[in-house]
């Protein structure tokens, strides 16, 4: 069961009840190893995998991880279309001024579907983490000292308040600037500026007392016993091998095949 | 008033350590973090439509406001003023925006945030945290930028693109102008307002 | 009371008074003089003070001291010696002096750190290595004594207020310690917060296993109807020179220092302060106290005010909170979406036409996708609002009273019917949130031409001129309200809305704020205010709106209005003893502001606050 179960940010699915630190090594391993992977097809079929994962053990809504393909979708896109257009090499279309080669867009698809699975992944994991559970499990397990576990918790807090902060800000100013001709107060740089540093500075005076709280409720007294203890069992350690032994399996057998690419194809 | 210890002034407030991190300390990086974080956050929900729009030019256009990405990390140095500051606020800030924002990056802006944060600090640390001038702070958002345009142009794979000193050169510039300069505008009108009298910052300007 | 744990039990001499000074004196860098001068006095376990004091004499620096903040956290120089439970505090780490201390701050948002109560509360017991199998136990301990069982599971973003102070009460308890130190507990918070506050106060410290120390400054509205009885049992008084005045048991020592006290421009218990202001000691329900105050409020009701045209209208308006707490909109912001100016210059706002359908997409802020509705908080207000004319607007917090004035100001889009009117100004509840400028000359200067000669008249109106050259930043709470309200004025548009003008103000303060406000009607804005302060809203409004269950349930005097108990019982409204018996005795509302003018005419407004002016 999940510590912060209460609170009641994550739906309960096979993979929400993993440990967070677990799924966030899990994730930056496979994301450290596709830094180096250039050819298209392994991370095609880690996105692939990715997703069945996510449809099948994250429970999440299919409007939510739909939606949360947008940014990363966008930015795939960006990466294969520049590359395409802008590496020299075999051409393959080449109509002035667009000039596509085939280097271009091996390479291009190669990192925008690097993106792909490193954002498939990446929902999975925030889909199913609850942040405070995550901290909490940050401290038991991999040793993040409690002064900045609470810390961040505190930074969370904050951060759940800034939205409404930024609002009354917003309003606080705009009542003082002049109306446009049409009728509209300005937003330009310089008052998303000056929002932004009210923002700042009634945010760091926050955070001043926030200190004081967390010291006068003894953060820092020394040793310190955990009152509901994030879980790590059997579950978590097959859930790495698993997904480790996965990946290796792909690697393996694309090179097998003799599709794999290093980072050589870059120069 | 001059700052001279008294006797029950405690030593840790006038000799404090440069390697040392106080609660208050932390929870100022941490507030940083999650402030930026959030005024990133809101500027990359107009810019994701915005860059789609672009196309290949949006992606180009980013590289113009990378400099603002390297803030933090100058920012916490010259208010800290403690060894690793600039490291830990920017890895600080990618864990708010991934873990509780929900970047789509993942979890790769850790590592681009340790090397830009240590790019940016690097200026700093050669001085031993005591100059804090235009020089520096030029100099910390070119590294910072730099150190972090390696990273991105592996990542990314820039390397062998036609674009590539174009790139370099947008990124350098953004570095400087946004991820330097503007930091010490902002800790000097922050230093203004009195909201960091009780950091290093504040320490050094009674002093 | 929670019992101390068997792992936090180690203690230093017993026997060790709760808190004691000799000699302090604190000095701020950048400051020539001390802001504690020479404190000796010591707390015995189980002890209950309350400190008191004029605004800037210190009492924060000396509860700052106690929690070791000053000087190890706040650079200060400290001289003289200070203990906690026995333990020196200039050679003690703040966090190690958390073991005998228990505090609650004054905001609210900062005395709460984590997402969750239970953790909020377990977090305090971890810190001390309880074992894990007490800990559960020990959080409803802790609950039940300060009347909060049922918050156990809430997130703390969801808490209001008051219950965010209890938690955080709960939190300073917890821990079992040897002094609750309490930092203007309720002063951000409705009656009914500072009610539920103030009792479990009362609830946890009530056996003297405990010692308390309480800084408050308004003890008028924290006493409440109980008085001076109230009120801890020991009283210790600071001057404005920051040195301790008096020391004794409360019941003696508040009527001893009450003309003092009330010169400085404190807000005083009634009985208190009438004693000072009339020289006559008997309290509210002697004669001889009851025909001076209705010899203040004279004969008549005056000519009837007459007011000008109307300058802002309200019809058949829905009031929504457009924001969600978690999520941010892509959407165009409100305001934006809802200020258009028509063709003659008013300005003219459609709810219904603009506003498009609700929706909570995108973002992981709000991560569920869920879309949420427009939580409507009033409708069916119809308000008017004329030339020269005050209202004030009464309600529980909560009850849209602050979205109501967002709505009139434009920057909130009505969720139905239209405002009519020229732009209003408004001043926000936190000054900070306004500053635009870098000195407090350029903050009335925004939106002017450059030196602008209207720039100096205001400063010199408002008694800023001594300070224009300041970083608004670092003004007092008092000259940060100030300079917002004159940063308001200074653009003369015809109507000026108001959020907790006074909240947080010394009575010189809030004198000053009156009189500004007087001022601005006299020169023909209308001026519609939100306020807890109910004195305040005697002395100042001409009329009064009580906002209860979704709706505008009162319009009228604040004779006719405050004289229906169960409307404002219904609306979360205390009426304060004084206030309560003048509005029954009295006719007119002109009799009752000429007794409270009178009284308020009795503070020494010293050199810089202009006096109150008859009406």
């Amino acid at each position: 069961m999940n510590a912060s179960s209460a609170l009641g940010a994550v739906a309960p699915s096979p993979l929400a009840r993993r440990n967070p630190t677990v799924k966030l090594a899990i994730l930056f391993i496979v994301s450290l190893v596709l830094l180096v992977v250039f050819d298209p097809v392994t991370p095609a079929l880690l996105y692939l995998l990715g997703l069945a994962a996510v449809l099948g053990f994250a429970r999440l809504p299919m409007r939510t991880i739909v939606l949360a393909h947008l940014p990363f979708v966008g930015f795939a896109l960006g990466i294969l279309v520049v590359n395409a257009l802008s590496r020299p090499g075999e051409v393959l279309v080449d109509l002035p001024p667009i000039r596509v080669t085939v280097e271009g867009l091996l390479v291009g698809s190669a990192l925008a579907l690097r993106t792909m699975a490193i954002g498939i992944l990446s929902i999975g994991f925030i889909g199913t983490t609850d942040p405070v559970a995550l901290m909490t499990s940050l401290h038991q397990h991999a040793r993040l000292s409690a002064r900045v576990t609470f810390a961040v918790l505190a930074g969370y807090r904050m951060l759940q308040q800034l939205p409404r902060e930024w609002q009354v800000i917003r309003q606080a100013q705009s009542v003082r600037t002049p109306f446009r001709e049409n009728g509209a107060t300005r937003f330009g740089i310089s008052e998303f500026g000056r929002a932004a540093f009210t923002l700042l500075v009634v945010s760091l005076r926050r955070g001043e007392r926030m200190s004081q709280s967390l010291e006068s409720r003894g953060l820092g007294l020394g040793a310190r016993t955990v009152w509901r203890p994030v879980p790590l069992g059997p579950a978590d350690w097959l859930l790495l091998a698993g997904t480790l032994g996965l990946l290796a399996l792909v690697i393996a057998g694309v090179g097998t095949l003799g599709l794999g690419l290093g980072p050589g194809i870059l120069f | 008033m001059s700052a001279a210890p008294s006797t029950t002034t405690p030593a840790a407030a006038s000799a404090r350590p440069i390697h040392r991190f106080t609660l208050k300390d932390l929870v100022l990086i941490v507030v940083l973090g999650v402030v930026f974080g959030f005024l990133y956050w809101a500027l990359v929900q107009a810019w994701t439509g915005l860059s789609i729009l672009l196309g290949p030019a949006g992606d180009l256009a980013q590289h113009v406001l990378l400099g603002g990405w390297l803030l933090v990390a100058p920012i916490a140095v010259a208010i800290v003023r403690t060894r690793f500051a600039g490291v830990i606020a920017e890895i600080l800030a990618s864990v708010i925006e991934v873990v509780f924002l929900g970047s789509a990056v993942g979890p790769m802006l850790f590592v681009a945030a340790a090397i830009q944060g240590a790019g940016s600090e690097l200026p700093f640390a050669l001085r031993r945290y005591s100059s804090f001038g235009w020089g520096s702070y030029a100099l910390s958002g070119l590294l910072g930028s730099g150190f972090v345009f390696i990273f991105s142009a592996f990542r990314s794979g820039w390397f062998g693109q036609d674009l590539f000193f174009l790139r370099l050169g947008i990124q350098l510039a953004s570095g400087v102008i946004l991820g330097g300069l503007l930091a010490k505008v902002i800790v000097e009108a922050l230093a203004k307002t009195g909201v960091v009298d009780n950091y290093a910052i504040g320490r050094a300007l009674n002093a | 009371m929670p019992r101390r744990g068997v792992s936090d039990t180690e203690m230093p001499t017993a026997a060790a008074p709760a808190v004691a000074f000799r000699d302090v004196t604190v000095t701020f860098p950048r400051q020539d003089r001390a802001v504690l001068r020479g404190a000796s006095f010591s707390i015995a376990a189980g002890e209950r003070v309350v400190l008191f004091g004029p605004s800037g004499a210190g009492k924060s620096t000396l509860l700052a001291t106690i929690t070791g903040v000053v000087p190890h956290s706040v650079i200060a120089r400290v001289t003289g010696s200070v203990t906690v439970a026995g333990r020196d505090t200039l050679a003690t780490e703040v966090v190690d002096l958390s073991r005998h201390l228990g505090v609650l701050p004054q905001d609210p948002d900062s005395a709460v750190c984590l997402p969750g109560v239970e953790q909020e509360l377990a977090f305090v017991l971890e810190n001390r290595a309880v074992s894990p199998a007490d800990i559960s136990d020990r959080i409803d301990a802790a609950l039940a004594v300060v009347g909060a069982g049922g918050l156990r599971k809430r997130q703390t973003g969801s808490l209001s207020g008051g219950e965010s102070q209890r938690v955080a009460l709960a939190a300073a308890l917890i821990g079992g310690p040897d002094i609750l130190v309490l930092d203007e507990p309720t002063s951000m918070l409705d009656a009914d917060g500072l009610r539920q506050v103030r009792d479990a106060v009362d609830a946890a410290t009530r056996h003297g296993t405990v010692a308390v120390l309480l800084v408050e400054h308004r003890l008028d509205e924290y006493a409440g109807s109980r008085g001076v009885a109230g009120l801890p049992e020991r009283c210790i008084v600071l001057g404005a020179d920051g040195a301790i005045t008096h020391d004794g048991p409360t019941a003696s020592v508040l009527p001893t220092a009450a003309v003092d006290l009330h010169w400085a421009g404190c807000w005083l218990p009634g009985d208190i302060e009438l004693q000072a202001a009339l020289g006559l000691a008997a309290g509210l329900a002697a004669p001889e106290v009851q025909r001076a105050l209705l010899a203040l409020a004279g004969e008549g009701c005056g000519a009837p005010e007459v007011f000008g045209p109307v300058v802002l209208a309200g019809h058949d308006l829905t009031v929504s909170q457009d924001a969600a707490p978690r999520a941010v909109r892509r959407r165009p912001w409100p305001f934006r979406r809802a200020a258009r100016t028509s063709s003659d210059g008013q300005m003219t706002r459609d709810g219904q036409s603009t506003r498009g359908g609700p929706t909570g997409n995108g973002g992981h802020l709000a991560r569920d996708g869920r879309a949420e509705k427009r939580r409507v908080l009033l409708s069916g207000v119809n308000l008017e609002l004329r030339a020269g004319e005050i209202v004030a607007v009464l309600g529980r917090n909560g009850a849209g009273k602050s979205s109501l004035l967002l709505t009139l100001a434009g920057l909130l889009a009505p969720a139905g019917g239209t405002v009519t009117g020229a732009r209003p100004g408004l001043v926000f509840q936190n000054p900070e949130h306004q500053f635009l400028g870098n000195t407090v000359r350029e903050e009335i200067n925004v939106g002017l031409p450059a030196g602008s000669e209207r720039v100096d008249r205001v400063l010199t109106e408002h008694g800023l001129g001594p300070l224009a050259d300041r970083n608004p930043y670092r003004l007092s709470g008092g000259q940060k309200r100030k300079v917002s309200l004159a940063a308001m004025l200074v653009h003369e548009r015809p109507s000026l809305l108001a959020d907790e003008p006074t909240l947080g103000l010394d009575r010189w303060a809030t004198i000053a704020t009156i009189a500004a406000f007087r001022r601005a009607a006299r020169a023909g804005r209308g001026i519609l205010l939100c306020s807890h302060d109910l004195r305040t809203v005697a002395t100042l409004a001409d009329r009064v709106l009580v906002v209860a269950d979704g709706r505008i349930v009162a319009d009228g005097s604040v004779v006719e209005v405050l004289r229906q108990g169960d409307l404002l019982a219904r609306a979360g409204i205390t009426v304060p003893p004084l206030l309560r018996w003048l509005i029954a005795r009295l006719d007119s509302v002109a009799q009752v502001r000429r007794v409270l003018d009178a009284l308020d005419a009795t503070v020494d407004a010293g050199a810089t606050v202009p006096t109150v002016e008859a009406p």
